[in-house]
């Protein structure tokens, strides 16, 4: 393939060597179709040129902020960005992933880049400005200090107001282990903590500015592609849950309320923005990221926490699903009662699931946040890390059974109810362990882009579900099933780890799905659909992704080379974990160990015993070594990854073949 | 108001076309109910353009997240008595900018226009809301506006795509 030819890609990866102060661009060309784009891309290059040991503060550590070949397409959910690298937050740090939505991921392919990769350590703060084809590192002393509201402020000042910025907070500037990279007021790469990974590598922010667009390769097939798609819109409609908070809008902010979603996306989503809401501390505070809170609060405490937990540059998912709990169950076992005088809020029962958790204040919140993210005494200073690493600090370590609870601490990241979740309710068992299998594989919680798809499904198309009815009827989710997993018992609610295949199959069938959504690069609540109410037999249009790829980039692509694609991502990725970071089947299992309490839902409890067996199916299923967790030499070279299988042959961890 | 026909005979014929405008069906906004999404400047621009990029798109969404207040939406009003076409009229005596036949639309035939810029400085919405953008062609730097999708059946695409229904085509007779 040659250059002219590209449609979709823009052609060039641009490289930051911070170290020498020098960028240079790579032909994306070189890596694809086979590595589609996005992660695909960012995890070959990570094979290639990232060797075991390096930390994730370290200058050898790479950090990805890619784009795909349907980024700022009107395919929806083309608005986000994906980023990797080697994660401080991840307990030990591992090469994981994080996502952005909003509008900067286009900014930067209409800038004619298809991501940015960040190696080295300026000697004192920069910024990067991209715009049309170009890049320079400029000097960033008047914004090292400042919030991501007032970095974004003064970047749109100096390069006009259509500048997309990324940057991170005080709390990245100051390593925080859950320091975030944030854009605009409500979007962020949250968990991972590669907002620190900017910060330690003196990297400030990110403004870019694009005016050339992205070229189709045949623009007619696209457009009626996402108008079919667009169609599809979130059906059935979202539950109650969902239009609750319309009513919660219009009566809290009234005028300072504005619709706002992230942008090429058409689904029902995190869509609202809060102008100038009067806070405690502030007088007035905007904020976009109002989903996604633990606790409970007042209003305004809660739009102020949001927007603080922004413009810091923290990840506001841990505090509020990690770091408050965990706080609140520490004062319950007499650890801890107060910060800074103000006593930390606990209910009148011992907390045992996240629903326990008691109200929080505004100056709770205030006086936490402003710790965490300055670092403040002891305490900041701890927290900063995450709750996970602070466990470990704080009290002597006893505080760190307690967040067992609550938190699997392999990852150093508080999880979505112990895999047993979904937008606008939880699974009930036996569908979380679909969830809990991608976990268990996982280099963080899989609900980036995995699983979102498996449970929202579940819980609103299936006739019977918890308290949930949706539209379909058994025999009509069964055909489906079959032909989308390749096995009718998917869809199957009887409480049983019978049918391994039934949990498993699923699992791979949406883990290689989030691959592609995050190399093409889309978005997990968009893609992939299962069940469709437009058609006669209620299965989606699977091929969708393989459609919009093939339209866009002219590489005519069947369904079935696409999620090999994505198997070969998701390969890779495990292979880098084997490799660097010593993943195997005995780590795996210590995840399994870290899921079993009580379901958020049912309370039924991960039976770890019955579940083994369902890992080995797994592995089968997947082509790797039941034994190790390794991936086979036969598996490997199906995807094309020979010299994959060569190295980790080498190494002695290449798995066995499967009788 | 109801045409007064004694009048129209007595004009010279080279002024008949001011009078005998056709009117057209508008693209109406409602920027409450916009997400700020840009699916519209995408698939504007992939319509007409081939390609995404919202710096060739018909329609503008103009916001900052940081400025309270709504999107500012940006859109041809495909005015009764349209300025831009008049101004090309009366600078080359045959406009590029032509009438619709269908929709009404005020739109630019792109290989008539001289680059000349008079429909953009004419329109009553320049400077400060641009609805008549430039692009190049060649060497030519062309003038482009919204043209309500006319050679498409089933409507504006930006329409039928939005998300948030902020975007609703009034046909001509519709139009108050």
């Amino acid at each position: 393939m040659t250059m002219g030819e590209l449609y979709g890609w823009t052609g060039k990866i641009l490289r930051v060597d911070l170290t020498q102060s020098k960028v240079s661009t790579v032909d994306t060309a070189a890596y694809v179709p086979r590595f589609i784009g996005g992660l695909g891309i960012a995890a070959k290059i990570a094979w290639d040129e990232l060797r075991p040991g390096v930390d994730a503060f370290s200058p050898e550590n790479m950090l990805f902020i890619m784009v795909g070949p349907l980024t700022g397409t009107l395919a929806s959910g083309a608005g986000r960005v994906v980023v990797a690298g080697i994660a401080p937050q991840q307990r030990p740090s591992v090469f994981s992933r994080s996502g952005i939505g909003g509008h900067w991921g286009a900014e930067l392919k209409y800038a004619g880049f298809d991501g940015i990769i960040v190696q080295g350590k300026a000697e004192k703060p920069v910024y990067l400005w991209v715009h049309d084809g170009e890049a320079e590192i400029r000097d960033a002393a008047e914004l090292w200090g400042l919030g991501t509201y007032g970095t974004t402020a003064s970047l749109r000042a100096t390069h006009g107001p259509k500048t997309r910025v990324i940057s991170c907070g005080p709390a990245g500037e100051r390593l925080a282990r859950i320091a975030c990279i944030q854009t605009e007021t409500g979007n962020a790469a949250g968990q991972g903590g590669f907002g620190a990974v900017m910060g330690s590598k003196n990297l400030k922010a990110i403004a870019v500015r694009g005016t050339l667009g992205v070229r189709v390769a045949d623009p007619k097939r696209l457009l009626a592609l996402c108008l079919h798609a667009s169609r599809e819109g979130q059906s059935p409609p979202p539950p109650e849950g969902t239009r609750r908070w319309r009513g919660w809008w219009d009566r809290e902010a009234g005028p300072n309320f504005r619709r706002r979603k992230c942008g090429f996306c058409i689904t029902p989503c995190a869509d609202g923005l809060f102008m100038n809401i009067p806070g405690e501390a502030v007088p007035g505070v905007h904020t976009a990221a109002w989903q996604c809170w633990g606790y409970s609060t007042s209003f305004r405490a809660h739009i102020e926490a949001r927007a603080m937990t922004a413009d810091f540059g923290l990840n506001g998912w841990e505090i509020a699903y990690g770091m408050i709990p965990w706080l609140q169950m520490c004062r319950q076992h007499g650890l801890i009662d107060k910060i800074d005088g103000v006593e930390i809020p606990v209910p009148q029962k011992l907390i045992e699931n996240l629903e326990d958790v008691a109200p929080v204040s505004g100056a709770f919140l205030n006086v936490l946040l402003r710790k965490i993210a300055f670092r403040e005494g002891e305490l900041g200073d701890a927290l900063a890390d995450g709750s996970c690493y602070a466990a470990e600090r704080l009290f002597g370590g006893k505080g760190a059974p307690l967040l067992d609870r609550i938190y699997p601490r392999r990852f150093g990241q508080t999880n979505h109810w112990n895999g047993h979740w979904g937008t606008g309710g939880n699974p009930y068992f036996p569908f979380w362990l679909v969830p809990v299998l991608q976990w268990v594989v996982d280099s963080r919680d899989p609900a980036s882009d995995s699983t979102h798809q498996f449970t929202e499904h579940v819980l609103r198309y299936l006739p019977e579900h918890g308290p949930e009815r949706g539209p379909l009827t058994f025999e009509q989710a069964r055909a489906v099933c079959e032909q989308v997993y390749g096995t009718p018992y998917a869809c199957d609610p009887t409480p049983t780890y019978e049918h391994p295949e039934a949990r498993a199959l699923p699992a791979i069938f949406h883990h290689n799905r989030g691959m592609l959504v995050e190399s093409l690069v889309l978005c997990d609540r968009e893609h992939t659909r299962v069940f469709s109410m437009l058609t006669e037999d209620r299965k989606a249009d699977t091929a969708l992704m393989s459609k919009l790829f093939s339209a866009c980039t002219g590489c005519e692509t069947s369904e079935r080379e696409l999620d090999l694609g994505g198997e070969r991502v998701f390969n890779l990725l495990r292979a880098i974990d084997i490799r660097n970071h010593g993943r195997s089947r005995e780590v795996d299992w210590q995840v399994a160990q870290s899921l079993t309490f009580p379901a958020f839902t049912d309370g039924v409890v991960l039976d770890l015993e019955q579940f083994a067996p369902m890992l080995d199916t797994y592995y089968r299923l997947r082509g790797w070594d039941p034994a190790t967790g390794y991936p086979t030499r036969a598996k490997l070279e199906a995807l094309e990854l020979g010299e994959v299988a060569d190295e980790l042959e080498a190494l002695g961890k290449l798995g066995k073949a499967i009788s | 108001m109801a045409q007064d026909a004694s009048v129209t005979p007595q004009l010279s014929s080279s002024v008949a076309p001011f009078l005998h405008l056709q009117r057209s069906g508008v693209i109406q906004v409602d920027p409450k109910l916009c997400l700020a999404c840009r699916e519209c400047e995408v698939a504007c621009s992939l319509l007409h353009e081939a390609q995404c990029n919202p710096e060739l798109s018909r329609i503008r969404v103009d916001f900052d997240d940081f400025v309270p207040g709504l999107p500012d939406i940006r859109v041809c009003k495909q005015c009764d008595w349209p300025a831009c076409y008049y101004a090309c009229l009366a600078k080359w005596g045959e406009p590029a900018i032509l009438i619709d036949p269908r929709t009404g639309a005020r739109y630019v035939n792109e290989s008539l226009c001289r680059a000349c810029g008079a429909c953009a400085r004419a329109c009553p919405l320049t400077p400060e809301r641009p609805v008549i953008h430039e692009k190049k062609v060649g060497k030519k730097r062309i003038r482009f506006k919204c043209d309500l999708c006319k050679d498409r059946p089933e409507g504006p695409v930006c329409v039928e795509v939005c998300p948030g229904k902020a975007l609703t085509f009034i046909s001509a007779e519709g139009r108050k």
